[in-house]
């Protein structure tokens, strides 16, 4: 058989924007090893980018294109993937931009670093599109043995050690116990693989016992990546341990993968137990925002203070997904976007300032505003939109999540979320006022000592345009936000099974009752883009 | 010999490596019960599809994913506690608290 047939036969145009991030990966790779590790560090790094830019470049081409299944059904290319895989790989891009300075400071090589930060974006990017159980698992480990690969990058650190190890024993058993749940999954549909032939199987079955166990552990897989309480423990500990960038990566790339997966597991193979999943993934956002939000008040150190608020945001994002409606996932997608860039802002400002004085500690923050306008103004910029601050992007994010749930009918979860958001705000405020506030005599001894600002260092360069980048993303995402709405919204409307999700549930009030064949997700989205 | 058997065989297998899992101090020994667990998935989807898809025999196929992925785990797992071990001389979990929330 011929390779041309066989390629239109298996639609393998679909993962092109993949494929171009594999010939990066092996182009870096080759290439350092046959030019040599010294040169390796001028131009690895920029050949990664432009090998993400080509493949965002190539998502952007996709979107009009009619989706469609490839590889035989295991891959779905919609607008939905599209718009997740985009997510992924920009993120890489803007953790790339970070991480030269930062590499290059430790004395580490730094193409094997691109190498496997590449690896696991091909890894992420996968996993938003798989459809079928085997590429979700082998996605979903290439992801992950990338990423404790990444959290060990400093070897001569025990600490950065000790965090690899807890990482990948949790990670690895968190990972079995996805995998069982998803024998059982394939055992209960009769021998099916294919998420939809799965949920088909398992709407004549009656097994509702087995189908809840795999349920459970199918959950506790998820909520691992993802980060949710009570399977959240690895986090502090990793995100302390971890190299600056890795941790910038985990918290949104590898976040963005964990819900790309929830929406296509959950909604598309466990339709007949929707109500049982919604409630499960409900208790797990009460307990991410609540615990999340609290425990960073008492953090000393700005990472972990990271740390324990992006499992907080994690348990926003889930209010748009337990609700289970088109506003909701649409929501959902559209915070995490905003999210890569405030996020991301924040890590490039913590890397920036640790570069220069090498501490992460918050009290060591005082006063630099007096030395430092620029990072303190960013740094400012990006957790107050992390609070949810007006005009920032964070508080239009919040505003659609929480819109959709008050839509849905979801009162507690919403009012739950407002009022973790205040809290949140105060530890946001609080580095902003210690950055800002202080008077020249109550500076810190680093910030005391700080050294001139200079751009001119291998690596300090990138590391500015992703400042920048990220600061004006934040600042405009905001007022920019319907647009990007409409984009996001484009993608969840026509995705068919998240339609059914949604019909299964009891239809919200605003929907004209006497008229059920009207398509519910036009309504409710209509209705939240008008806001 | 019935489906429920090698359930049951698989099961078993699963809760003996989450004990290991829990259990064990050495941090090799907490590998090798992930690996357990691993095996048991394995035991389960090749019963499947050996008793239900006996056509398509994807869980044979799935297996050798996990095997191939699990070998993987594996060899990361051991450089991790290699480099552990030449930093801190130990592979004791109760050891390593240099992070603590």
């Amino acid at each position: 058989m011929d390779v041309a047939n066989l390629a239109s036969q298996l639609n393998a145009g679909a993962i092109l924007p993949e494929g171009a991030v594999i010939l990066t990966l092996m182009v870096v790779l080759i290439g350092e090893l046959a030019l040599g590790r010294a040169s390796a560090a001028r131009w690895t790094p920029y050949v990664a980018i432009a090998g993400l830019l080509l493949s965002v470049g190539l998502l952007c081409l996709q979107w009009d294109l009619t989706p469609t299944l490839s590889f035989l059904g295991s891959f779905n290319a919609d607008k939905l993937s599209i718009v997740l895989r985009s997510i992924i790989a920009l993120s890489t891009l803007v953790t790339i931009l970070m991480s030269i300075r930062y590499v290059e400071q430790a004395g580490s090589s730094i193409g094997e670093f691109m190498t496997i930060l590449l690896s696991a974006t091909v890894g992420g990017m996968f996993l938003c599109g798989a459809e079928e159980l085997t590429m979700i698992f082998v996605s979903l480990e290439t992801l992950s043995i990338a990423s404790y690969l990444l959290t060990g990058y400093m070897k001569r650190d025990p600490r950065s050690n000790e965090a690899a190890l807890k990482y990948l024993l949790i990670g690895a058993a968190s990972s079995a116990v996805f995998l069982y749940g998803l024998s059982l999954l394939y055992g209960l549909s009769g021998g099916e693989t294919h998420l939809s032939a799965i949920a088909n199987a398992l709407a004549q079955g009656t097994n509702h016992l087995g189908l809840l166990i795999a349920l459970v552990f199918v959950i506790a897989g998820i909520s691992f990546k993802i980060a949710a309480v009570p399977f959240h423990q690895w986090t502090p500990d990793v995100y302390e341990g971890a190299p600056t960038p890795v941790v910038a990566f985990l918290s949104v790339g590898s976040k963005a993968a964990g819900f790309a997966l929830a929406i296509r597991l959950l909604t598309q193979a466990f339709p007949a137990v929707v109500e049982q999943w919604q409630f499960i993934f409900t208790a797990l956002a009460i307990l991410s925002m609540v615990l999340g939000n609290v425990v960073a008040i008492a953090q000393t150190s700005m990472k972990r203070m990271l740390a324990y608020s992006s499992i907080g945001q994690a348990g926003f994002v889930m209010i748009g997904f337990v609700i289970g409606t088109e506003a909701g996932y649409a929501s959902m997608i559209f915070y995490l976007l905003i999210y890569l860039f405030m996020n991301l802002g924040a890590f490039t400002c913590i890397i920036l300032f640790a570069l220069r004085t090498g501490t992460d500690q918050i009290s060591e923050y005082a006063g630099l505003y007096q030395k430092d306008p620029l990072l303190t103004l960013a740094l400012s910029l990006c957790l107050l939109s992390l609070g949810g601050i007006p005009p920032l992007a964070g508080f239009f994010g919040k505003i659609y999540l929480f819109w959709a749930g008050w839509q849905a009918g979801a009162y507690g979860l919403v009012i739950l979320g407002l009022v973790t958001s205040v809290i949140s705000i105060y530890y946001y405020i609080r580095v902003v006022k210690m950055m800002v506030v202080k008077e020249p005599q109550e500076m810190s001894d680093v910030v005391l000592n700080y050294p001139a600002i200079n751009w001119t260092p291998l690596g300090m360069r990138p590391l500015q345009v992703g400042l920048f980048v990220t600061l004006i993303a934040t600042s405009i995402a905001g007022i920019l936000s319907n647009p990007l709405f409409t984009l996001v919204n484009n993608a969840v409307v026509e995705v068919p099974h998240l339609q059914t999700a949604n019909a299964a549930k009891t239809p919200m009030a605003i929907l004209p009752t006497t008229t059920p064949e009207l398509p519910a997700p036009l309504v409710s989205n209509s209705d939240s883009t008008a806001l | 010999m019935p489906l429920e058997f090698f359930l049951l065989l698989a099961a078993a297998l699963f809760c003996i490596g989450i004990y290991g899992l829990i259990t064990s101090r050495n941090a090799v020994r907490v590998l090798m019960s992930v690996e357990l667990l691993l095996n048991s998935v394995n035991i389960n989807l090749v019963a499947f599809s050996n008793f239900l898809d006996r056509q398509n025999i994807n869980g044979q196929v799935f297996t050798v994913f996990v095997i191939t992925v699990a070998a993987a785990e594996a060899a990361v797992g051991l450089a991790i506690i290699l480099a552990i071990y030449r930093n801190r001389d130990t592979v004791d979990m109760e050891q390593f608290n240099l992070l603590k929330w």
